[in-house]
């Protein structure tokens, strides 16, 4: 029969659908068509496959017969060159060139060139962990994707430069040689001094801030959302690009879903392994929608928001974002992913990144209330806007505010030294490691992420912590999403306490008082915030 | 005295050594700033009381053991051991005497303690007679980071404006106001209740070593006397003492800061208080004495500064809030911006009938809301601007 099957993915967002590709080579009027919904980059795989088949010397059976390749489930819409190979092959099979019982278990990724070479393609991690959720085995890649490909675990990876060189190994013979392929993005022109700068700044750069510095510990420890207002200069940028620093190093889950998010963004180098550090996304605020959640013509690129998955996303100045961004950032604030709807299909992706806000008291960023000391020369309209936003709902959806003042030589205690990035960090990551156990069969790792009735339920207060955050929540002081956002900081609270004393610290009216503070931008006790100095 | 451990200086005017020994003696005796002994020596003096003790005369109650114990002291060598560390006792009659301290005599007693000290241990550089503005900064050691950051901008700008720094060296308020005069290069006074020779909280050994270089490190009790929590109340009244004025940043309702602010009110010098939130119990202290009228409400640097200086020099501005546009009209013209309408445009005729004014008088005012950009000219007719409508 002058049929044969090969497979491939389909992708959406970061969810990948295994198609089959099925290639029929039947008597009668000779010609091709390919159906089950194209887009029209694999339309043009009919003629890009042609030229390959033919100037590797393979036979292309649409000059003497029909050839008919099927793209299944029929419902869903296929797109990208990525299919070339799989199509290609599945023809040569069809013609009876490569046996069958090669195909079960392969997938083909790769697109071709008119010579039969092989050409990377976006997305292929993401390809790969579907397919291998799927079932597949084996996967053919583009050579230099190999790398990429093989952080899958359980999947044969095969590199291959041409479709000869595939076709050879799948009838077992000697592969020919076949020139190199050329990388995804061509490799970087540019690189320029101070590019790993991020790398390279640390916490004790920053003197004095106790308050603000432990306010980024514990968002960092429960990945909390976080507030930093205060007049321009005080500091609240660098102490928010270092923020990453102190979240440990990925897990090996959060390393591929990100990694597959940068795949599908196709900002992965080839020479990249697995993304192994927390991202730090800082979009401007002039960026557009769709750069900022998600969104593109043709393929869905992942966007900023997505980007920061398991990292930092850092919205400076953020009354300055425009509003329809601002409301679109309220959803994946609360579920931790993105769903961009478009007309034909709906796309999620992950976007449970660490969000930290910062704002000054007006736009120039100059304003204060005296005449004396004030330099703003925004106009009372404006000002008012950009305050307003202050009070919207994306502030209530913070955990944590603070105010930064303006920085002052008298706050830098020279009698003790800062602490570095390092030290915190490890404090971070033990406090992520009793969350880690503790959230050991739910879907979430984090505090933050914890649903309010679980904390109800399986992890509450102790009775007189409830109290207090009763009192306070029918004292009108809170709201009960406040509520909630302050119990899951109460846990980050008795985490961290827990990690400093050794004990199992159920969060009681300590964590509970101090967590209020925090949501409240009220300063808290010196104590707690130089926690380490007392000991 | 060896002259490489100390920098006290030998050639001037000092008390005489009798006195001196006798006052070192009575100071081994008793805990620092007991009124029973503080009063003795007012009434006596240093020397005949001593005399008198050793003499086993039973004086208003003493423990009669009191002969014997004084007899086994032997406070030349005690003033031997201070110096090898840096220590050094002045007493009424040194030229280095601060005699701010001696109002105490008439500010009464609390708690049993009163009176002006027998003498104070001092270690550090810095001459005890050179307080004439010193400007105390205390506060509660359960301090939040806003009197943290409130404290040690208060010190960092009296300590520049040249007025040292007064503090009990504990952690908290204490720290952040010492902290902030050596932000700027000035030297800062730490009185202690234990000896001068000594470090606590173990914690502030980097910073009273600091002080100890640049400052003084001050103590009414002798080298090696452990801070038993009596002593703090002693310790208390020497702050006030020494200091022209006491700002307090933060303190409870029971807040050992309020003793020294008692003291200060007693001295009947200037007493400041810094606020916080209504709703913050740490300075509900504070609140409560400003609230009864006892304390000067201030709020930075400055503003202590207007209070200690001397009269009339660095006064501070009134504070007023940003002018907008509006607050510089004249009451009339704000009549006729009040009848301009925010949306859609109405003619000078209506809007003169709406502000109850002529006609001749609104065109002009108009024009004038028109320069300032809080009124707009459009279809004929008028309307407020994004501006004129806040």
């Amino acid at each position: 029969m002058p049929y044969a099957s090969t497979r491939t993915v389909s992708l959406h967002g970061a969810i990948g659908h295994l198609v089959d590709v099925q290639a029929d080579v039947s008597p009668g009027q000779s010609g091709f068509a390919i159906v089950g919904r194209p887009d029209q980059s694999l339309r043009e795989a009919g003629d890009r496959v042609r030229m390959a088949l033919v100037n590797s010397d393979f036979p292309w059976p649409a000059t003497t017969r029909r050839l008919t390749v099927l793209l299944s489930p029929a419902d869903l819409v296929k797109r990208g060159p990525h299919f070339d190979l799989a199509v290609a092959v599945a023809v040569i099979a069809a013609d009876g060139q490569v046996p069958r019982s090669a195909l079960t278990d392969v997938a083909f990724l790769g697109e071709l060139t008119l010579d039969g070479g092989l050409r990377c393609v976006p997305g292929v991690l993401p390809m790969v962990l579907a397919a291998s959720a799927r079932g597949v085995r084996h996967v053919f890649v583009p050579e230099p994707q190999v790398r990429e490909a093989m952080m899958v675990p359980g999947v044969t990876v095969l590199g291959m430069r041409s479709l000869a060189q595939v076709v050879a190994e799948l009838n077992g013979e000697v592969v020919p040689e076949a020139p190199p392929v050329p990388g995804l993005s061509s490799s970087r022109l540019l690189t320029w001094r101070g590019e790993e700068r991020l790398e390279e700044v640390d916490l004790a750069d920053l003197r004095g801030m106790p308050d603000a510095k432990f306010a980024a510990e514990v968002a960092a420890a429960g990945g909390h959302a976080l507030l930093l207002s205060g007049p321009k200069g005080s500091g609240k940028t660098s102490l928010a690009e270092r923020i990453p620093g102190l979240l440990p190093d990925l897990g090996s889950e959060e390393s591929l879903e990100l990694t597959a998010v940068h795949s599908l963004a196709g900002t992965l180098e080839p020479g990249d392994g697995l993304i192994t550090r927390p991202p730090f996304s800082a979009p401007h605020h002039d960026a557009s929608k769709s750069s900022l959640v998600g969104g593109g013509s043709g393929q869905v690129r992942p966007g900023e928001i997505s980007r920061a998955h398991a990292g930092v996303l850092f919205l400076d100045e953020f009354p300055l974002f425009r509003h329809d961004i601002i409301e679109a950032l309220r959803q994946p604030l609360e579920s931790g992913d993105i769903t961009v709807a478009r007309a034909e299909e709906s796309v999620t992706l992950p976007a449970r990144g660490m969000l930290v806000l910062a704002c000054n008291p007006c736009p120039c960023g100059e304003w204060t209330a005296e005449a004396r000391t004030n330099k703003c020369g925004c106009s009372a309209a404006r000002r008012t806007s950009y305050q307003a936003k202050l009070s919207g709902p994306i502030v209530d959806r913070v955990d944590i505010s603070r105010y930064v003042g303006a920085l002052r030589r008298d706050q830098h205690d020279v009698f003790e030294p800062e602490e570095p990035t390092a030290a915190v960090r490890a404090r971070v990551a033990a406090a992520r490691a009793r969350q880690a156990e503790r959230y050991v069969d739910c879907s979430w790792r984090l505090n933050a992420h914890t649903p309010g009735p679980f904390l109800r339920d399986r992890w509450p207060l102790t009775g007189a912590g409830q109290k207090l955050l009763d009192d306070d929540l029918y004292g009108g002081g809170l709201s009960s999403r406040g509520a909630v956002r302050v119990q899951r900081v109460a846990w980050t609270l008795a985490d961290l306490r827990s990690v400093a004393t050794g004990r199992d610290v159920v969060p009681g009216v300590a964590e509970v008082a101090v967590a209020l503070q925090l949501r409240k931008a009220e300063p808290v006790a010196l104590s707690t915030a130089r926690r380490r100095a007392a000991g | 005295m060896s002259a490489e451990a100390s920098s006290y200086p030998t050639d001037r005017p000092a008390a005489t050594e009798q006195e001196r020994l006798a006052r070192v003696a009575l100071s081994l005796l008793g805990e620092p700033g007991e009124t029973k002994m503080t009063a003795l020596v007012a009434e006596l003096g240093a020397v005949h009381l001593h005399e008198l003790l050793l003499g086993e005369t039973d004086i208003e109650g003493l423990h009669t053991d009191v002969a014997a114990r004084l007899a086994a002291l032997d406070p030349a060598r005690e003033l031997e051991v201070a110096d090898r560390l840096g220590v050094r006792f002045v007493v009424p009659g040194d030229d280095e005497w601060p005699s701010q301290v001696e109002s105490l005599a008439g500010a009464g007693a609390l708690h049993d303690r009163g009176g002006v000290p027998l003498g104070l241990w001092v270690r550090g550089p810095h001459r005890l007679d050179r307080l004439e503005r010193a400007v105390a900064v205390v506060g509660s050691r359960a301090a939040t980071t806003y009197g943290d950051d409130v404290a040690s901008e208060i010190a960092a700008t009296v300590a520049s404006a040249g007025h040292v720094v007064v503090s009990g060296g504990a952690i908290g308020i204490d720290r952040a106001a010492h902290r902030g005069a050596v932000s700027a290069d000035a030297p800062t006074v730490a009185v202690l209740a234990c000896g001068a020779d000594r470090v606590y909280p173990q914690g502030h050994k980097a910073m009273l070593d600091h002080i100890a270089a640049t400052g003084a490190v001050v103590s009414e009790a002798p080298p090696g006397w452990a801070p038993h929590r009596i002593r703090f109340l002693a310790r208390n009244r020497v702050i006030a003492a020494l200091s022209h004025g006491t700002v307090v940043v933060e303190a409870a309702l029971r807040s050992g800061a309020l003793n020294t602010a008692s003291w200060t009110g007693r001295l009947q010098r200037p007493l400041m208080g810094v606020p916080g939130p209504v709703t913050s119990a740490a300075s509900s202290g504070v609140h409560e004495q400003i609230r009864l009228g006892a304390m000067s409400l201030v709020t930075c640097g400055a503003d202590v500064l207007e209070l200690v200086a001397p009269a009339g020099e660095r006064l501070v501005e009134p504070r007023r809030g940003v002018d907008t546009e509006r607050d510089r009209l004249s009451t009339r013209r704000r009549q006729v911006l009040d009848a301009v309408p925010a949306a859609a445009a109405a003619g000078t005729d209506s809007i003169a009938r709406t502000a109850g004014l002529g006609v001749r008088e609104v065109r002009g005012a108009l024009e004038h809301l028109e320069t300032v950009g809080l009124a707009e000219h459009v279809d004929g007719g008028w309307r407020l601007t994004d501006e004129g409508r806040h």
